[in-house]
């Protein structure tokens, strides 16, 4: 299991269209990714949970990875939240 | 064509990484361990009362050289067994095994041949040796690299093998030392007549060069470079050494021959004024190009890497280019782009040649024991003085001949975009790899049918945690028992299973150790692995039971294709499929009966939950949320229970289009992924409340 935490610099949060890229990324590892906002955590392959949280920003979120790829699909996650949000 | 020879020759020079990774080593033990325990060293110093035969410190010395000389006594071998290993594709230790056997083999068969004929008498000089005690003929790294070029091929073939039920035993990875075993010892007969030949072109080359001078001695240079990677270099340059063809010349009355021998009595003689040069044009031109221009080499290649690789080859171009420099042993260098970038080493073989010629020119007289490193410049050259030895012009041409290799190697390199250690790409290879795969999947479609049984009756790739096989039965540990359907298993093939707490055996019988490897190559292929974990989430999903739902329009406007949708996000469905209305009016309802999930605080988006399970959502507009809610109302709240017509928002579509945004509204399924049909049933104007989309 590997975790990190962000806080989201994007001035809108994570809305539909960012859910969507950020889903899309998720679904190419075989590792599930929870993102914890707020003391309620989401898959972040689920869309509909993902814009639930309604993560603005200022939120810290914590990331949750676990499985055979957790190690790349971390460090990808990281990466990715750090071009994104 | 072109490019797949390359390709194979950059995983070649890659195998090589593994042994040479070992030379620089045995490499220094060798050197300094044989330069402080030759007597004709120790005579000359003075040491033989420090260093004296049998003493405590030459034994150790004795110890280092032969350690590191058995390194590269055993190099053909040491090739044979990496070469094999890193071009097998899968169950490497079995062609590492291979290899071994059938180096062995092909020498054995040599051996036999070689006696037949009456001996290493019988045979031309300087053409044999012994390979761990076979007295074979003299192939060098070139002999290691047939066999383990050879064995992986034979490899990558058969370690799949399916034999007959009676001679399954002997299938799958078991064949591959017996068909290489067999194989190579036809190609040892083959070698007994072809190499020969091959070796008498190359002592006829030695003629061409004593009688051109300057110019002969520059072919002498780049022929010596030439032949090292074919381990041929020693049947050309031992006979100028060591015999007639080196000059001979009368040292204190005795008649000396053989350019190394005329310098070691010249060296032990008293009487001499300055060193042949015609004798040490044969020897002295290594120093500049081992000693200045190899490390420069090193030090382009890792100018040249990656950044972030530069850590990981700085380790082995540093400790490479020390072993030049200190001992001469230039093989670990030069075997690093040898077969990434042969160009490299044909400039190489040039400019070493000139560099003998050079020497040759500037009346340089230093010899050396086997090679030109700073070991030996300080016994030979420095210390004798430089009015006997004219050492001085190896340095000056050795810093001239830096900055020459650091150029043009750097050049070569980032103009041609070769891929010296630390430019290799590494999704490269993957890409390769999966391809190629792909293809292989193609021909043995069945095979991936078993084994993704096999993964889905285990309960997917997570639950797996070790794959083991006996003779007739599989062993997998797994993390959770419960998981395994037996029923799958036995549809693979398996006359049984058995379990023991997480420790599952299934029984094929004696073909199971192809079975197995076919499994882990299904385990290892990125693609068959989500196709298979995907497939199991379908199944898993519809035991979930989505039932069929009808989703009505919650607005009325005209039907656009989400692909025509401005927007990258919905157009390629990453959200989830769907379809797009551009609203006649700026009002929105539910488009069932279920539950708001979630209302976006900027207003233009909400959630839904059907009361059948379809994941709903919808968007009004293009970028709407830079509006930050102004000019959206909503009517409910997150968690809210609708009925099916209910007003959800309300927006000023005035407003909103002078604010330059598009109203396009798209309503996507979430869990499109989850349906097996998806129709949307119309496709011109449309009421609120009408059918819109079927979920099957």
């Amino acid at each position: 299991m590997e975790t990190f935490t962000y806080t989201i610099r994007d001035q809108l949060g994570i809305h539909a269209r960012p859910a969507g890229i950020l889903a899309k990324k998720a679904k190419e590892f075989n590792s599930e990714i929870i993102l914890t906002c707020n003391q309620k955590s989401a898959n972040i392959t689920k869309l509909i949970a993902l814009m639930g949280l309604g993560v603005k920003c200022g939120d810290t979120v914590q990331l949750t990875v676990t499985g055979s790829d957790e190690k790349i699909a971390a460090e990808t996650m990281k990466q990715f939240f750090s071009e994104h949000f | 064509m072109k490019d797949k020879i390359f390709g194979v020759l950059q995983r070649v020079g890659r195998s090589f990484m593994l042994p040479i990774a070992l030379l620089p080593v045995a490499g220094l033990l060798l050197g300094i361990g044989s330069s402080f325990t030759n007597p004709t060293t120790l005579e000359t110093y003075r040491l033989t009362s420090i260093i004296t035969e049998g003493g405590i410190l030459y034994t150790i010395l004795s110890i280092m050289s032969k350690t590191g000389g058995v390194v590269f006594d055993n190099l053909p071998l040491l090739f044979a067994m990496g070469v094999a290993i890193g071009m097998a594709k899968k169950e490497k230790e079995v062609a590492a095994l291979s290899a071994a056997i059938a180096y062995l083999i092909m020498n054995a068969a040599i051996s036999v041949l070689i006696s037949a004929r009456g001996g290493v008498e019988a045979m031309a000089e300087n053409s044999t040796t012994s390979a761990l005690g076979i007295t074979t003929l003299q192939m060098g790294v070139f002999g290691g690299i047939i066999v383990g070029l050879g064995v992986a091929a034979l490899h990558n073939r058969f370690y799949k093998i399916q034999l007959p039920q009676v001679l399954s035993f002997f299938g799958g990875t078991r064949f591959v030392p017996i068909i290489s075993s067999l194989v190579y010892l036809l190609v040892g007969i083959l070698m007994f007549f072809l190499w020969p030949i091959v070796q008498l072109g190359i002592s006829k080359l030695g003629g061409l060069v004593l009688n051109s001078g300057y110019a002969g001695t520059w072919i002498y240079g780049i022929i010596e470079r030439a032949l090292i990677p074919f381990g041929l270099h020693h049947v050309f340059y031992m006979p100028f050494w060591q015999t007639e063809l080196g000059g001979s010349m009368v040292i204190d009355g005795n008649l000396v021959q053989g350019a190394q021998n005329i310098f070691f009595a010249q060296l032990a003689s008293r009487s001499t004024q300055q060193f042949a040069v015609s004798a040490t044009r044969f020897m002295s031109g290594k120093f500049p190009f081992m000693i200045f221009g190899l490390p420069a080499a090193a030090f382009a290649m890792y100018k040249a890497a990656r950044p972030q690789k530069k850590k990981i080859v700085q380790g082995l171009l540093l400790s490479a280019a020390l072993t030049s420099i200190i001992t001469g042993i230039t093989e670990p260098l030069e075997f690093t782009f040898l077969f990434v970038a042969p160009l490299m080493y044909g400039v190489h073989c040039v400019l070493a040649g000139l560099s003998f010629m050079l020497m040759h020119i500037f009346n340089v007289g230093v010899g050396m024991t086997f090679s030109g490193g700073a070991i030996d410049l300080l016994l030979f050259g420095i210390l004798q003085g430089n009015a006997k030895t004219n050492w001085i012009w190896i340095v000056v041409v050795g810093l001239v001949y830096a900055v020459i290799y650091y150029f043009v190697f750097y050049y070569l390199i980032t103009k041609l975009n070769l891929k010296t250690p630390g430019r290799e790409a590494d999704d490269e290879e993957a890409k390769l790899y999966t391809r190629k795969d792909v293809n292989e999947a193609k021909s043995t479609n069945n095979q991936d049918r078993v084994s993704a049984l096999i993964l889905n009756g285990l309960g997917g790739k997570e639950n797996i945690s070790d794959i083991d096989c006996c003779a007739t039965r599989l062993r997998v540990t797994v993390n959770n028992s419960d998981l395994v359907q037996d029923s799958l298993l036995k549809e693979s093939g398996a006359s049984g299973v058995i379990r023991k707490g997480n420790g599952i055996q299934i029984i094929y019988g004696p073909q199971v150790s192809v079975i197995k490897s076919n499994f882990e190559d299904y385990l290892d292929h990125p693609e068959s692995t989500t196709k298979a974990i995907n497939t199991h989430q379908k199944k898993e999903s519809k035991k979930a039971a989505i039932s069929p739902t009808v989703i009505y329009s919650p607005m009325s406007g005209k039907i656009v294709k989400l692909e025509d949708v401005e927007d990258d996000v919905f157009s390629q469905k990453i959200l989830g499929d769907g379809i797009a209305i551009e609203p006649k009016d700026g009002k929105l309802f539910a488009p069932c009966n279920g539950k708001i999930t979630t209302v976006f605080e900027t207003k233009h988006a909400i959630n839904i939950i059907d009361e059948n399970g379809a994941e709903l959502l919808i968007h009004v507009g293009i970028d709407t949320v830079q509006l930050n809610g102004t000019h959206f109302k909503s009517y409910v709240k997150d968690g809210q229970t609708v009925k099916k017509g209910e007003l959800l928002l309300s927006f000023n579509m005035e407003e909103i289009k002078k604010a330059g945004y598009l109203l396009t509204t798209s309503l996507i399924v979430c869990n499109s992924d989850d349906y097996q049909e998806l129709n949307i049933t119309t496709s011109d104007m449309i009421n609120v409340g009408k059918t819109l989309i079927e979920l099957k």
